[in-house]
């Protein structure tokens, strides 16, 4: 079954609340978890995103859809990389998602893949 | 066409063979497995452009073991270049009970209890199945490379855990065998459940599997429920085409075009039980087949014997209790004694922790509830499972369902 964790924030944010060293330190783990997760076999893809504040949305107004910079919403909240990992439980997906949160200390998201068979 | 198909066909037959023949003398599965991988990829290549050799199993077993050769000339170990030319003067052994009990062997080999189940399902398809890597990635959507790791690492526990290439002793045989019945019926679900829409790769899955149970049937003929679990894949793979639309939305039973369903693979699962029942004692597989067998037997949804569908399921409720089972018969118990009835039967099952994050309990909910005319209620219980689903085409057709209550 395949999971998606999610982690939220900024490079910047990081640094200002953790410090340099830390940053430093966090890039070492997350070399470390994907060589990890490949080696048991486990990853489909990993991926960063660009700062949330260099998104755009696009709206419907006024009868067509248009561009606009942002979301400008608070930094934490914005999606800044995922992995989608494919384990044998959602408890091994909890696993992963808390050897993440051990280190970085702020909340992260596990949803499930919608790669189920129906039931029928 | 034909041609590369038959060769495809003859290369999986043969490729547990060879790989069970070149264990059960050398030891060295991991090893051994690459090379017998290699040599169905050279026979591939070559055979469509020669023709089949008159022998393709010792063409097989010689190339493989040429490549074991190399392997070990490469490892550079004086030890094992003695141990390989020694080898090489054993007689090839030809005597068909022996190909059989190494294909069992390998079988049980590959779904070892120290393995995960997505491993247990990998090796499986590749040792036993002959498929390739990248067939396997394929079929369950991850990168090959994710794959390729996945069946080495499977390959490395079973060589720490020191598993000898032996059929399992007396009294662990039985619990081995259930492991291996759960994996085929594990990639049987794998495709058949996925089998709409644009993954094709996955229905193949349906196929190997059917394949591989129909091996094992061979080898184990009198075990009732390896005859169970065959007849039970093809009673269900026969509703294959009638259970989509073209745009991959589900059909449920009850709306399926029955002329759309395969009349040989139902006259043939229902052969393989008649001939089983009775002759062992009655297992889980042989009961949900008797179950499909009657789903297959009605002309259509409205003559369906479900006085004997839920005598079944009392059956089945006694050989292999659980919440599952309580769910599926509360179905036949609605049927048979009206909704309220069935309701009442799923009731029991609100407190089950192992159902509280199952969406087939409000699904089944909210059919009876519509059955019973509660449409309100059976609206909120088909979102509920909409909600819990983990299937695209599921959570739709419950979304739907809901909709058209509203």
């Amino acid at each position: 079954m395949k999971y998606m964790i999610m982690t939220f924030g900024s490079a910047e944010a990081g640094v200002a609340a953790m410090g340099r060293d830390w940053m430093l330190e966090m890039i070492q783990f997350m070399r470390k978890l994907d060589d990890d997760l490949r080696k048991s076999g486990e990853l489909v893809s990993a991926e960063g995103l660009a700062d949330g504040s260099q998104a755009k949305t696009v709206r419907f107004e006024n009868g067509i859809s248009v561009a606009t910079d942002g979301p400008f919403a608070e930094s934490k909240e914005s999606l800044v990389g995922y992995w989608i990992v494919d384990v044998e439980s959602e408890g091994r997906a909890i696993e992963i998602a808390s050897r993440i949160v051990d280190f970085v200390k702020v909340p992260i998201e596990v949803r499930r893949v919608m790669d189920a068979p129906p039931d029928f | 066409m034909r041609s590369v198909a038959r060769i495809e066909d003859l290369l999986r037959e043969l490729a547990p063979q060879v790989l069970g023949a070149l264990v059960s003398r050398h030891g060295q599965f991991d090893t051994c497995e690459d090379a017998v991988q290699e040599a169905l990829l050279a026979a591939a290549q070559q055979w469509e452009e020669r023709g089949v050799p008159d022998n393709p199993r010792s063409w097989l077993m010689t190339v493989a073991s040429r490549r074991l050769v190399d392997e070990w000339r490469s490892e550079g170990a004086r030890r094992r270049r003695e141990e390989t030319s020694a080898m090489l003067e054993i007689p090839e052994r030809g005597r068909l009970a022996t190909d059989q009990d190494d294909t069992l062997t390998l079988l049980f080999l590959c779904c070892h209890p120290s393995l995960s189940v997505p491993s247990q399902l990998a090796l499986t398809l590749r040792a036993v199945g002959g498929l390739t890597t990248a067939e396997i990635a394929n079929a369950f959507l991850v990168p090959e490379t994710t794959m390729a790791q996945r069946i080495s690492r499977a390959k490395e526990s079973i060589r720490s855990a020191g598993v000898r290439f032996e059929l399992p002793a007396k009294p662990e045989e039985a619990d081995r065998l259930r492991v291996v019945m759960h994996v085929l019926y594990l990639v049987f679900n794998e495709g058949y459940l996925t089998s709409s829409g644009p993954s094709l790769n996955r229905a193949d899955l349906t196929g190997e599997a059917i394949r591989l149970n129909r091996m094992l049937h061979a080898l184990l003929p009198t075990e009732g429920e390896v005859a169970g679990l065959l007849a039970l894949m093809l009673l269900t793979d026969a509703r294959r085409a009638a259970r989509t639309l073209p745009d991959g939305s589900l059909v449920p039973l009850d709306e399926q075009r029955r002329d759309l369903w395969d009349r040989r693979q139902i006259d043939e699962g229902i052969a393989l039980l008649t001939r089983t029942l009775g002759t062992t004692s009655v297992g889980p597989y042989q009961m949900q087949a008797a179950i499909a067998a009657v789903h297959d037997e009605a002309p259509s949804a409205a003559e369906t014997d479900w006085p004997q569908i839920l005598a079944l399921y009392d059956v089945l409720e006694r050989v292999s209790p659980g919440p599952v089972i309580t769910l599926n018969r509360a179905v036949a118990v609605a049927m048979v004694h009206g909704p309220r009835a069935g309701l009442a039967l799923l009731g029991t099952l609100d407190n089950d922790e192992r159902m509280k994050r199952n969406h087939r309990l409000e699904a089944v909910r909210g059919h009876l509830l519509e059955l019973a005319g509660d449409l309100a209620a059976a609206r909120e219980s088909y979102q509920r499972a909409a909600r819990m689903s983990a299937s695209i085409p599921e959570q739709r057709y419950l979304t739907l369902r809901a909709a058209r209550l509203a």
